[in-house]
């Protein structure tokens, strides 16, 4: 077994490695795209079981936006949503024989941790403003700015290790227990892993909306803030 | 442990352009799926409710119309009633009036008839009267009473004008002088004599008798009858019996 900290180049196209995460990255990107492309090819006034389905999923994750921000949650809605997805599929990509998880990998959970850190620069601007979002670090007061700026690493470092550990740890475990005890034995742990997966998911994906709501609604002026967050800029529909 | 940055940032572009056609081929559509669906719903809702509102106000016209339909029941109800009232009121005092009259003429009639029945009684009781009479008077056919009929035939004489006395001597027609019962020889004598006397000159006298005259003595010519006679009598007052009913 390679090591999970490691990243083995399958091929390089110029000077860019291709491993097989980056591999299985796309794979899942193509099934989620041609995926939703198939569910949402006929979307009807009167839904369908599909349709039903896939209008479920919308609403509970617009539900979750809007409880946990309490904001309109369109402008997030593509972002937290595709996260959550990708996460989810990835770490259940350890299903299918013979593929490691994409978010097994260091550089998956960085870049992951990453956009998250950038998504939250973009929407504590968008919504804020420049000046808004740089006073966001000057809360509750100045004193806390370095604390704050410190932070903001943090705790998308912590989200990066959180779920690389996790996800890693359930292939290394279930890829060491196989190993020793055959294939029936690691069903259980198979199973755990896949609960694991989603909550991991679900875990990063509202860190990332905690952590972008924090950025609007500390840049926001005094008097908003007994009030709810304002949407930056789309409309909710 | 190394960290792969080529990969690294791969993967922040893959994740990137993930979420740009994620966006638009599934969480868009849907999105906006459930917004279409809830506008329609909204819409719906609004066109119902302008509905409600409309049939609201059409049932408010409604039960207007129906309350000007149920005045304008009674009122026309009122109107037959007192309509009808009228032609019943009408009606009885036509029939009153012909019942009225029809007992007018029934009463009439009646009134009619029983003057007629009562001038029949009467007449006929007037005939049977006579009859009685003229039978019982002809039971008292006597002398005297033969020479009480000559007393008036002779007054009447008397009360005759001079001029329709010496007309009636004048006359060529002989004067027939007609008792009830034939006379003997010398009552005739008697009797002629008495006349001429009266009549004043000597007329041409001839006898005859006639029972229907129960009693009496009566002078007939051509042109001139003078009765005196209890038929004559009898057949006055049966006249007059007549007259009077």
């Amino acid at each position: 077994m390679n090591s999970p900290l490691e990243s083995v180049a399958l091929f390089y196209i110029g000077p860019v490695p291709i491993t097989q995460a980056i591999l299985t990255t796309w794979a899942i990107m193509a099934v989620l795209v041609l995926g939703a492309k198939l569910l949402t090819r006929r979307l009807a006034l009167i839904a369908d079981k599909r349709q039903a389905a896939l209008e479920l999923l919308v609403a509970m994750l617009d539900t979750q936006i809007r409880e946990t921000t309490g904001a309109a949650p369109a402008p997030y809605r593509d972002f937290i949503g595709t996260l959550f997805l990708f996460i989810l599929v990835a770490n259940w990509s350890s299903l299918v024989p013979g593929v490691d998880p994409p978010t097994a990998k260091l550089e998956t959970d960085a870049a992951l941790a990453l956009l998250v850190f950038l998504s939250v620069i973009w929407f504590g601007v968008r919504g804020a403003g420049l000046r808004g979002y740089l006073k966001s670090f000057a809360a509750p007061n100045v004193v806390m700015i370095p604390l704050n700026m410190l932070e903001s690493v943090t705790r998308v470092f912590s989200m990066f290790v959180r779920l690389f550990g996790n996800v890693m740890s359930g292939v290394f475990v279930i890829g060491i227990v196989a190993s020793l005890a055959g294939l029936l034995v690691p069903i259980p742990l198979i199973a755990l892993d896949l609960l694991t997966g989603l909550v991991q998911a679900y875990i990063f994906a509202v860190l990332a909306m905690v952590f972008i709501t924090s950025a609007v609604e500390d840049g926001q002026p005094r008097r908003a803030e007994a009030g709810p967050v304002p949407s930056p800029k789309q409309k909710d529909p | 442990m190394t960290i792969d940055f080529w990969g690294l940032g791969l993967q922040a572009v893959n994740v990137l352009i993930l979420v740009w056609l994620l966006s638009r081929v599934f969480w868009r559509p849907v999105a906006g799926a459930i917004a279409r669906r809830q506008e329609t719903t909204q819409a719906m809702l609004a066109a119902a409710k302008a509905a409600e509102v409309k049939a609201g106000a059409a049932l408010a016209e409604v039960g207007k119309a129906r309350d000007g339909i149920a005045a304008e029941r009674r009122a026309l109800l009122a109107e037959a009633a007192a309509k009808a009232e009228a032609a019943a009121q009408a009606s009885l005092a036509e029939a009153r009036a012909k019942a009225e009259t029809l007992l007018a003429d029934a009463q009439t009639a009646i009134d009619r008839d029983r003057a007629a029945a009562r001038r029949e009684t009467a007449a006929e009781a007037s005939a049977l009267s006579v009859d009685i009479a003229a039978r019982l008077l002809g039971q008292l056919n006597g002398p005297a009473v033969q020479t009480a009929f000559l007393a008036r035939l002779l007054k009447a004489i008397a009360g005759m004008s001079a001029a329709e006395r010496a007309s009636l001597v004048a006359s060529a027609a002989e004067i027939e002088i007609v008792t009830a019962a034939a006379l003997t020889d010398a009552e005739w004598a008697e009797i002629g004599t008495a006349i001429s006397a009266a009549l004043g000159g000597a007329p041409r006298l001839t006898f005859a008798t006639d029972p229907d005259l129960i009693a009496g003595l009566e002078l007939r010519s051509a042109h001139f009858v003078l009765r005196n006679s209890w038929q004559a009598d009898l057949a006055a007052i049966l006249k007059e019996m007549k007259d009077a009913a």
